[in-house]
């Protein structure tokens, strides 16, 4: 028996976990302290910001959004004049950046498909072909290749001595002119391209019924070339209707043309040298990523696959088509949203080969107005393109998942 | 009975037909197995052949290299030893100097690893820098010292080698020391101190050259790794605030161009600090430059260590260790291993992204070739300067993924 008077081994009566070895107490300490440092970090440059903004007077304020902006912006897809406001010449500027963007990303993955399949092809030269322009292109910095194709762009002949193809093409170090739609008038337009799209969905919508009816029942149902009727007849028909209402057809063909003492092409679409030289570099030099990113994607799907699909009887296309590659892009989606995301970053490289993008124009704009909220509005602004692209993904990512 | 029996021999020894073996079996598998496959054979070898005569053709027929000869060491150091920068002095050695003690560690790797990769590389180097000793360049009027510096390239590999091989220093924790120490005295080197002859301080502003992109991608290369496994480990934490900080933090420097960055720390980080605070344009770009990268990389790292199983982690704490024992002994080491492709896939990134900074008006390789084109003279060459930078980043590039590639072969990847 123990004497009650003697006092217990230490080790005997347990007495909790001392606060200092406590985890959820530290965790908790560790957290506040890191929080209460950021805020303080924070605090101090805003405080020392604020402070130079008033000693210095420093331009601050976002007044200068109304103000006309008075500076050409050379390349634009939207109409713009310098009599614009900021704003304006800043959403302007954003749509190049956009138009770009998107071109880019659809050009490059076409691309990067191409040479990724290539790779994989079981023809040695064409393999190895592909291997040394994908070990090429991704080595390389961006930088070097835009001013690379710069300057190329830029010993083509000019204007008038420029090469011309059939009356139709026209290539200028001043860029690419081609046939191309022009609206006669804005409402006809607008009325059919919603209508088009609209078209494209109906028809996609009958594709996908027609797929799951043939799935379903194993009768053939046509489903592609039903789903291409589809959309097509009702652009055809809506074509037709507004040609009526309207008396004129919402697009006519225009081919360029020289005009004038010295050669300006008018007419048709022209891309113009600086969006061309941004296009090809960038396309060149993300293709070769995703072309990367697809052999991966092509090799993890197990060999037994492409095997059973032959052993059933399916060509070598249909294998790719419909076994392997839905397989493949399961890993491929991700890796590629963050290739279309690094596309449109780059494309803030337009400046230096002359394309007027966002970056490029606020730049610009921070000689004459207040560069904090410049660089705040920019920065939202790419935040917000790619929070977008990563939903995409995200968005795709799930819907294969769970169909798959 | 015996005429069968060496007949079934001699059925057994039978050569494989013609078609299977050697050049003709080769290309009947690889370039003729079947009618598409001989047609494509035939365009892409079609279009090989013209890239190649006309790619040969200009390289040694049309191609005008003076350019690239004319600006030479330019390439190297660019204004760093011009009377702006170093005042009544020759200030050529002490990028030299720390050339020298960078051949010397790649000779003290070599001591270590042996032969392979870490051989190659350290006789590449120590070659093409002496080599440069005998080349018509502009380092004429730099006198024999540069030359002999140059030379030296060549003992200091096998000084480094020796040391290595005979020495107790033979061990990678000791070339780990030494590379961070070459670090620090080429930043002091460059930068010189005040008070001292022969080392007088030489304003950032005029670094330049290779050794730019080499100072700014050694010392990115290095810090955001850490930063990079600090921040993915802050984002799969369940610590909240961490976590948020960290999410934050990686979003926004994943979410906004580089270059976009680089202008607001010569504009705007600036004015966030005290007008009397010490800081340089070349050290908030190297901080933008790191920072972006480690965000980038804290990503690589987070599918790491999410592809990593549960079970090692599980086993590790039932074995009794702590919480920090597990996440550096068990899961970062595993971690690390799986995404070493994705890992040297950034720094090639963070190499060539070292050639943004002329942004913000420093002057890197890439714009001193092109500050020369700009020049009447050399207007006509803009294609051979291009073309010679893009295959001097292609070297570093390709090396660091070639060398990624034999440390994965042999860590094993994928095969275990």
């Amino acid at each position: 028996m123990l004497n009650p008077n003697t006092t217990l081994p230490r080790i005997l009566t347990y007495q909790g976990i001392p606060v200092w070895r406590h985890a959820q107490i530290i965790q908790w300490a560790a957290q506040i302290a890191s929080a209460i440092l950021v805020v303080a970090l924070v605090m101090w440059f805003f405080g020392n910001m604020a402070f130079a903004i008033d000693d210095r007077e420093i331009p601050f304020g976002f007044s200068f959004l109304e103000r006309e902006y008075q500076t050409p912006i050379g390349e634009h897809v939207l109409p713009y004049e310098s009599s614009d406001s900021f704003l304006y010449a800043l959403i302007v500027a954003a749509t190049n950046t956009l138009v770009v963007a998107v071109a880019g990303v659809i050009l490059a993955t076409l691309l990067g498909i191409f040479i990724g399949v290539c790779r994989l092809s079981p023809n040695w030269i064409v393999s190895k072909l592909a291997t040394a322009y994908i070990e090429f292109f991704r080595n390389v910095p961006l930088l070097v290749q835009l001013f690379f194709w710069f300057y190329i762009i830029l010993e083509l002949p000019t204007v008038r001595e420029g090469y011309v193809l059939a009356d139709l093409l026209y290539v200028n170090n001043a860029g690419i002119s081609f046939p191309g739609p022009v609206s006669s008038g804005v409402t006809p337009a607008v009325v059919w391209l919603v209508l088009a799209v609209a078209a494209v969905f109906v028809g996609a919508l009958a594709h996908h019924r027609l797929v799951r009816r043939e799935d379903e029942t194993g009768r053939p149902s046509y489903p592609l070339v039903i789903g291409c009727v589809t959309t097509v007849g009702i652009a055809a028909i809506t074509w037709l209707v507004l040609s009526g209402i309207f008396g004129d057809a919402p697009f006519s063909v225009s081919t360029p043309a020289p005009q004038g003492r010295f050669g300006r092409i008018d007419g048709g679409v022209t891309i113009r040298a600086g969006m061309l030289v941004l296009l090809i570099g960038l396309v060149m030099y993300t293709a070769s990523f995703i072309a990367e990113i697809v052999r991966a994607g092509i090799q993890s799907v197990g060999r037994g696959q492409t095997e059973a699909a032959r052993a059933l009887g399916l060509s070598p296309v249909n294998t790719l088509r419909q076994v392997t590659f839905p397989q493949a892009l399961r890993v491929i989606i991700p890796p590629w949203i963050s290739q279309c995301l690094n596309l449109t970053k780059n494309s803030s490289l337009g400046g230096v080969v002359g394309y007027t993008d966002l970056t490029n124009v606020a730049i610009t704009m921070t000689q004459t107005a207040p560069a904090i909220n410049i660089f705040l509005m920019l920065m939202a602004t790419y935040l917000a393109m790619s929070l977008t692209w990563s939903l995409i993904g995200n968005l795709y990512n799930r819907h294969i998942r769970f169909t798959g | 009975m015996a005429a069968d029996t060496t007949q079934n021999a001699a059925a057994q020894v039978l050569p494989p037909p013609r078609t299977e073996v050697g050049v003709i079996g080769w290309m009947h598998a690889n370039l003729f197995s079947s009618r598409l496959n001989s047609a494509l054979t035939v365009v892409s070898s079609a279009l090989l052949l013209v890239i190649l005569w006309y790619g040969l053709r200009w390289i040694f027929w049309s191609a005008d290299w003076t350019v690239v000869e004319r600006v030479g060491g330019l390439f190297l150091i660019g204004s760093y030893n011009t009377e702006l920068a170093c005042p009544g002095q020759n200030c050529f050695w002490r990028p030299q100097v720390s050339l020298l003690l960078v051949t010397a560690l790649l000779g003290m790797i070599w001591g270590i690893m042996g032969g392979g990769v870490a051989k190659r590389i350290a006789i590449l180097a120590a070659v093409v820098a002496a080599l440069f000793a005998f080349l018509p360049y502009s380092l004429d009027d730099m006198g024999w010292d540069v030359r002999f510096l140059l030379l030296a390239n060549l003992p200091s590999t096998a000084l480094g080698w020796a040391v290595a091989r005979y020495t107790p220093l033979g061990q990678p924790r000791w070339a780990v020391a030494w590379g961070v120490a070459v670090f620090l005295i080429t930043l002091v080197l460059q930068r010189g101190l005040p008070n001292v002859p022969g080392l007088q301080p030489v304003s950032v502003v005029y670094w330049g050259g290779l050794t730019l992109n080499l100072i700014l991608a050694v010392g990115g290369i290095s810090l955001s790794l850490p930063i990079g496994i600090a921040l993915a480990l802050g984002r799969r934490s369940n610590l909240p605030v961490v976590k948020l900080l960290c999410v934050v933090f990686i979003e926004v420097f994943r979410g906004v161009p580089l270059i976009t960055l680089l202008f607001m720390s010569q504009t705007l980080v600036p004015l966030a600090f005290p007008e009397n605070f010490p800081q340089n344009s070349l050290f908030r770009a190297a901080v933008v430059i790191t920072l972006f990268s480690s965000a980038y990389m804290a990503e690589n790292i987070r599918g790491g260590l999410q592809a990593l199983h549960p079970g090692q982690a599980e086993a590790a704490r039932a074995l009794g260790l702590p919480g920090w024992q597990t996440t550096l002994l068990i899961s970062l080491p595993q971690a690390i291993r799986n995404v070493i492709p994705a890992i040297v896939g950034q720094f090639i990134a963070l190499f060539k992204d070292t050639s943004l900074v002329y942004i913000i008006g420093m002057v890197d390789i890439v714009e001193i070739g092109r500050v020369f084109i700009s020049r009447p003279e050399y207007l006509a060459s803009a294609r051979e300067m291009f073309v010679f930078l893009a295959v001097v980043f292609w070297v570093f590039c390709y090396g660091m993924s070639y060398v990624s590639r034999h440390i994965e072969r042999n860590l094993g990847v994928g095969e275990r």
